[in-house]
């Protein structure tokens, strides 16, 4: 058939808004399968497996750099056949990929894994290679127009990716994929509408019923799972009980939320061994199991009667109740909302409680059965509730509080095969420590309890260290010594106590005895004596772990890879000159663990904590800031390498590990297809292009330096909107719009953009270097106002620099087009795209490593060295054909 | 998901059912006395050939042996008595997949998002709690039951429960076919499908407890049914990233009782994943290189 669209001149709204809904639909996809990865099995291979995806993009340009004149006169064709195959590739991939499931915490030790990982990367990767093929040849096609068909790509994905935001709250986690498929639809519709296609557009109506009855009728036909959750996830265990029955689920975008009860479910988080030799009557079905995307439990735990109460006493969060009595109490984070729970129970006259989830407060307000299991708690007259991060609520009030509390919000800490996510932790910040501190009446106690079930420590140090910090920014810092008190149980929890007016020696003693009772191990208070000699052993104990690098004395004894380890308790330690074992008797169990916390309190209230204990020590311990909020990247940078061979000892540490595997890859994937163009036709299509390597560095900046401007936004952003997916939402949608505009905009400047475009980096340039370092505190302050106003004025600080980033990219590709230098403008787009993913994976390395600022500050630099490098962009042809410049 | 683990469970099973005739009631019946020699290699495979074990395998429980000793996981006679006639093989032999691989140090994948732990950790958890002949072991989790077969070579009186309904029944009737075959100590072991967390009241108080599953503390109830001066171990944190707890539980002067915590490996990372590749019956390098 004829159609008689020229892309070029005028195309038709349904065009643009084809291009849109597509590329929407793109952005939909990505954020659907990360959903799935989350909910079946591990974020961390969501972002990589996603991340690489995306060189669909790269690969699509590379084909079409190489075959521009094929593409060129087969467009309509390539199009359209693009179009038709997103869809159903989306929803057959998706469903292929899950009955491939790939498990993270096998990876190394069953060798089918990678094959696994590499299948499912490979599925996933096929739709988006569709759906760049489409926006690739639509981009072709309309290259001398680039600003306004990129305006549309933009704002399109702007606002789909808000939309799937949306659809979490119809869809669940197994059917979101729906979301991407309905938004390819609308696109695809009106593309043939455009085109005035009708028997495209029946075509595609067609496959589309047809992809959606694959997805609802294949599954149960087959027997096969629509979403794999990992037998190694906290709800498969679960959902396995006989005598399980969920009573809540409700899918969001702040995650899928599943109660499970059965009387299989067992919590008393930190709960010390001596209850059970102590407490009449210990509650029994006391607790639901609170999922959320298939992690937990956390523990609900219901409205015990009075009987039962005394077992509260034997939980770590216990220990404030102690010393006040009648308190009014600030719980910091609800959770499951033991700790609200243990402040009812222990006399609290009045407890206000914060939580930043508003799918968990939603929850327990209004479900009639977790109402009814918790006594209404979020009701309870007693109780004040705040629907914001208390972090932010405590920085803002002027209320004073004989309590603050915060323990163990998250869940049990025992499901997490294969590592913990890199996620902020803004409320354990020396920020929000201090803000605690300050927060609190005469006489008041803080008391922080975190899991403390790493060996060798890692978290709990970081816990240490970031509140005596904290402390020493309240007051002067004056009096620490008398401020802590510190407990820990081996494999358990750890419990700080701060009392800004220091604790008496009476209420030393109460404590004390407390802790006998509770068979709890003293870490920490006023007069506690150390024995600081046993450092530099336990500290090259810990190294040895796992760098053991001393003499193999036996040659037939096991080799490096062999086991290796210290004897047990009870074990020979060595063998006489008679051949009789040594004795091996010692006065009491001696735990590495406890001691290094000791000898951490020592040095961090006496000074001398970084360079004696911090530097030597195996992992990282570096305070949590603002800055750097993270309880992850414990491996210090330097010792990177040396744990490539024995990734099995640090397995949860492969979060973090995953980051650099994922930049490492998608670099060489990137310069791969980056190159892959430019040395097929080295000497044919690029030989007449002049400012090459200027162009590459050009759009490499532009690809680096948007994604690590919105990646690093996002996770500054959830300083003031308490919620990481609220804060992506934000950023994806007010960026993308307000740079769509500023693309759109940037059409008026085409005729001068050599005089132009100099002004827009330098504006950039200061405008992202002066957020790096203020934007913190501007957030702050955001985050005391009302939910609505946060949002708005969140935009609003978006808006200038999102506005203007809008500008280099589609500037420079009309330019590009303008000029003739057709190849060179589908090699741009696919540097573009490499070097996004690129971006996206080196964020969360500079972040944890250097900070947020510099994130935001490496994004500035990139718009700086852009600058000289746009002049090479607007370099006309050899052969003299005129420049629009 | 469930029909997945269904069908594999039940190929399992088929392969089993192929497997077993050929050798049912092959092994020589278990008695006390068996003293299965550990001065030589060939010596103990011959020995263990004329129990009716396969020798590729005994091969393979003989290195395995030997790195467990170096390593100081097992050192009392009775823990090594009871490693060196435990056929591990027959116990992975559950699903094909792990079969051969039944003497790696590595965790395997049963089904179930359970993992038969490896034979180090296992070697190490059965000789911490020191067990005498006579005394009463509690096991909870029993897995792929290999952990109460180890006790069984120590103990008449072996309980084991498990939570999970469809891996008790079938390591039950993994139990009573290697009976069935001779391996009489398994006649030692009480199993039950249960709530491990409750513990066996009506069979208690126990001497040792050995935990093979991990929860966010130690349940009350098996404190309880631990006799004073008894020993614990369990396991905590996720698969691949566990430490081993050893709970100790004095009684003082003034009858107060106390408990104490520390750990198996005084502080070391537990790695459950394999270093070692057995080509055959030798260790022929790594599964990292």
């Amino acid at each position: 058939m004829t159609v008689s669209v020229d892309l070029d001149n005028r195309p038709s709204l349904a065009f643009y808004l084809s291009v849109g809904l597509v590329a929407g639909s793109i952005i939909a996809l990505q954020i659907g399968i990360m959903r799935v990865f989350s909910v079946g099995s591990w974020a961390h291979f969501g972002s990589l497996v996603v991340s690489l995806a995306m060189f669909g993009f790269g690969l699509t340009s590379a084909v079409m750099c190489v075959g521009k004149g094929w593409f060129e006169r087969h467009w309509q064709g390539a199009v359209k056949g693009a179009l038709l195959a997103f869809g159903p590739l989306m929803v057959v991939c998706n469903l292929a990929a899950q009955q491939v499931p790939f498990n993270a915490i096998f990876l190394i030790s069953d060798p089918m894994q990678k094959w696994r990982l590499l299948a499912n990367f490979v599925l996933y990767f096929m739709p988006f290679l569709a759906g760049a093929l489409y926006l690739g040849v639509i981009f072709l096609k309309a290259q001398k127009t680039f600003s306004r068909v990129y305006f549309a790509d933009l704002v399109g994905s702007g606002l789909c990716g808000l939309s799937v935001l949306l659809a979490m709250y119809f869809f669940k986690p197994d059917d979101l994929i729906m979301a991407p498929l309905l938004l390819w639809l609308a696109g695809g519709v009106l593309w043939f509408v455009a085109l005035g296609d009708r028997r495209g557009i029946a075509a595609i109506v067609g496959v589309a019923i047809l992809a959606a009855a694959v997805h609802f009728a294949a599954p149960p036909l087959l027997g096969i799972p629509k979403l794999a959750v990992s037998d190694y996830k906290g709800v498969s265990y679960a959902r396995k009980f006989p005598d399980a029955v969920r009573t809540y689920e409700r899918a969001s975008p702040f995650g899928y939320l599943e109660v499970y009860s059965s009387s299989y479910l067992h919590f008393a988080p930190g709960q010390s061994d001596n209850a059970a030799f102590n407490v009449k009557k210990m509650p029994s079905n006391a607790y639901l199991g609170l999922y959320i995307d298939s992690e937990g439990p956390s523990g609900v735990i219901k409205d015990l009667p009075a009987d039962e109460t005394p077992y509260f006493r034997y939980l770590p969060m216990f220990y404030p109740y102690l010393l006040k009595k009648d308190p009014n109490t600030f719980v910091v984070q609800f959770g499951g909302g033991i700790s609200t729970a243990v402040a009812l129970k222990s006399g609290s006259k009045h407890v206000t409680v914060a939580e930043g989830n508003p799918a968990l407060l939603t929850a327990f307000r209004e479900d009639k059965g977790l109402r009814d299991f918790t006594g209404d708690v979020l009701n309870n007259p007693k109780v004040t509730v705040i629907d914001y991060d208390g972090r932010l609520y405590v920085a803002g009030t002027r209320n004073r509080y004989d309590i603050i509390d915060l323990s163990l919000a998250d869940s049990a800490g025992l499901s997490s095969p294969g590592g913990f996510s890199i996620v902020e932790k803004y409320s354990y910040t020396r920020e929000a420590m201090s803000a605690y501190m300050r927060a609190l009446a005469p006489d008041g106690v803080l008391s922080v309890t975190l899991w403390n079930k790493e060996e060798p420590p890692k978290s709990v140090l970081k816990l240490y260290a970031t509140m005596v910090a904290a402390a020493r920014d309240v007051d002067g810092g004056k009096d620490i010594a008398r401020k802590f008190y510190v407990v820990s149980s081996y494999l358990s929890t750890a419990t700080v106590l701060y009392k800004r007016d220091g604790f008496t020696p009476a209420e030393i003693v109460q404590l004390n005895a407390h802790t006998k009772a509770m068979s709890f191990d003293e870490i920490y208070y006023p007069g506690f004596k150390v024995d600081t000699s046993t450092l530099p052993q336990i500290l090259s104990d810990y190294r040895d772990q796992f760098f053991f690098a001393g003499e193999q004395a036996d040659p037939t004894g096991p080799s490096e890879k062999e086991p290796n380890d210290k004897p047990p308790p009870g074990a020979p330690t060595e063998v006489k000159a008679d051949g009789a074992p040594a004795s091996s008797t010692q006065a009491g169990p001696i735990v590495p663990a406890t001691v290094l916390g000791r000898l951490a309190w020592h040095f961090l209230i006496d000074g001398g904590w970084q360079e004696k204990v911090a530097d030597q020590y195996v992992f990282d311990t570096r305070i949590l800031t603002n800055h750097q909020p993270y309880f992850a990247a414990y491996i210090k940078v330097g010792d990177l390498l040396k744990f490539t061979d024995r990734l099995e000892l640090v397995q949860d540490e492969w979060g973090y590990l995953l980051l650099w595997a994922t930049l490492g890859i998608a670099t060489i994937f990137a310069l791969t297809l980056v190159m892959f163009p430019v040395i097929f036709g080295w000497r044919t299509i690029f030989s007449r292009y002049p400012g090459k390597f200027g162009t590459m560095i050009y759009f490499l900046c532009l690809g680096l330096g948007y994604i690590i401007v919105e990646v690093g936004m996002i996770s500054h952003f959830i300083l003031a909107l308490s919620n990481a997916t609220v804060s992506a939402s934000v950023l994806i949608t007010g960026m993308l719009v307000f740079s769509g505009c500023g693309s759109f905009f940037s059409e008026r400047f085409l005729d001068r953009t050599r005089t132009f475009m100099p002004k827009i980096f330098l504006s950039i340039f200061l405008i992202l270097t002066l957020y790096a370092f203020t934007i913190d505190y501007a957030l702050d302050w955001i985050g005391t106002l009302p939910y609505a106003l946060r949002i708005v004025l969140c935009l609003l600080l978006l808006l200038p620099p999102s506005f203007l980033m809008g500008f280099p990219m589609p500037t420079a590709m009309t330019t590009l087009g303008r000029l003739g230098k057709d190849h060179m403008f589908l090699w741009a787009w696919g540097i573009n795209g490499c070097f996004s993913v690129i971006g996206a994976a080196l964020v969360p390395i500079v972040a944890t490593s250097f900070g947020l600022p510099a994130v935001v500050l490496v994004g500035a630099i990139a718009y700086l060295v852009a600058l000289p490098a746009y002049f090479s962009v607007l370099m006309p042809l050899k052969d003299g054909r005129p420049a629009a410049a | 998901m469930k029909r997945r683990t269904f069908v594999s469970g039940t190929t399992a099973f088929a392969a089993a059912s192929v497997v077993s005739p050929a050798f049912a009631a092959s092994i020589k019946p278990y008695s006390w006395d068996l003293t299965p020699p550990t001065d030589t290699r060939e010596n103990f495979i011959a020995w263990g050939k004329a129990r009716g074990e396969d020798p590729a395998f005994l091969g393979q429980r003989w290195d395995r042996f030997q790195a467990l000793v170096k390593n100081k996981d097992i050192w009392g006679p009775a823990t090594i008595r009871a490693f060196l006639l435990t056929p591990r093989e027959e116990f992975a032999s559950i699903s094909p997949a792990i079969h051969k691989r039944a003497y790696e140090h590595a965790f395997l994948d049963i089904g179930y998002g359970v993992t038969m732990s490896g034979p180090h950790i296992q070697g190490r958890m059965t000789n911490v709690i020191d067990v005498k002949r006579g005394e009463k072991v509690l096991e909870i989790g029993t897995g792929s039951g290999v952990q109460s077969a180890y006790i069984a070579n120590l103990t008449e009186n072996a309980y084991t429960i498990e939570i999970i309904a469809p891996l008790a029944v079938r390591t039950r009737a993994l139990y009573d076919k290697l009976i069935d075959k001779g391996y009489t100590e398994y006649k030692h072991i009480k199993t039950k499908n249960a709530d491990g967390y409750y513990g066996w009241e009506e069979a208690g108080p126990f001497d040792k407890i050995i935990v093979t599953c991990g929860i966010d503390h130690v349940p009350p109830p098996l404190l309880q049914q631990l006799k004073a001066g008894g020993l614990m171990v369990i396991p905590v944190g996720p698969p691949g990233a566990q430490r081993v707890l050893k709970v100790s539980k004095t009684q003082g002067a003034d009858g107060s009782i106390t408990t104490s915590r520390e750990d198996i490996y005084g502080g070391k990372i537990v790695p459950f994943v394999p270093f070692t590749k057995l080509d055959g019956d030798k260790i022929a390098g790594t599964h990292n290189r």
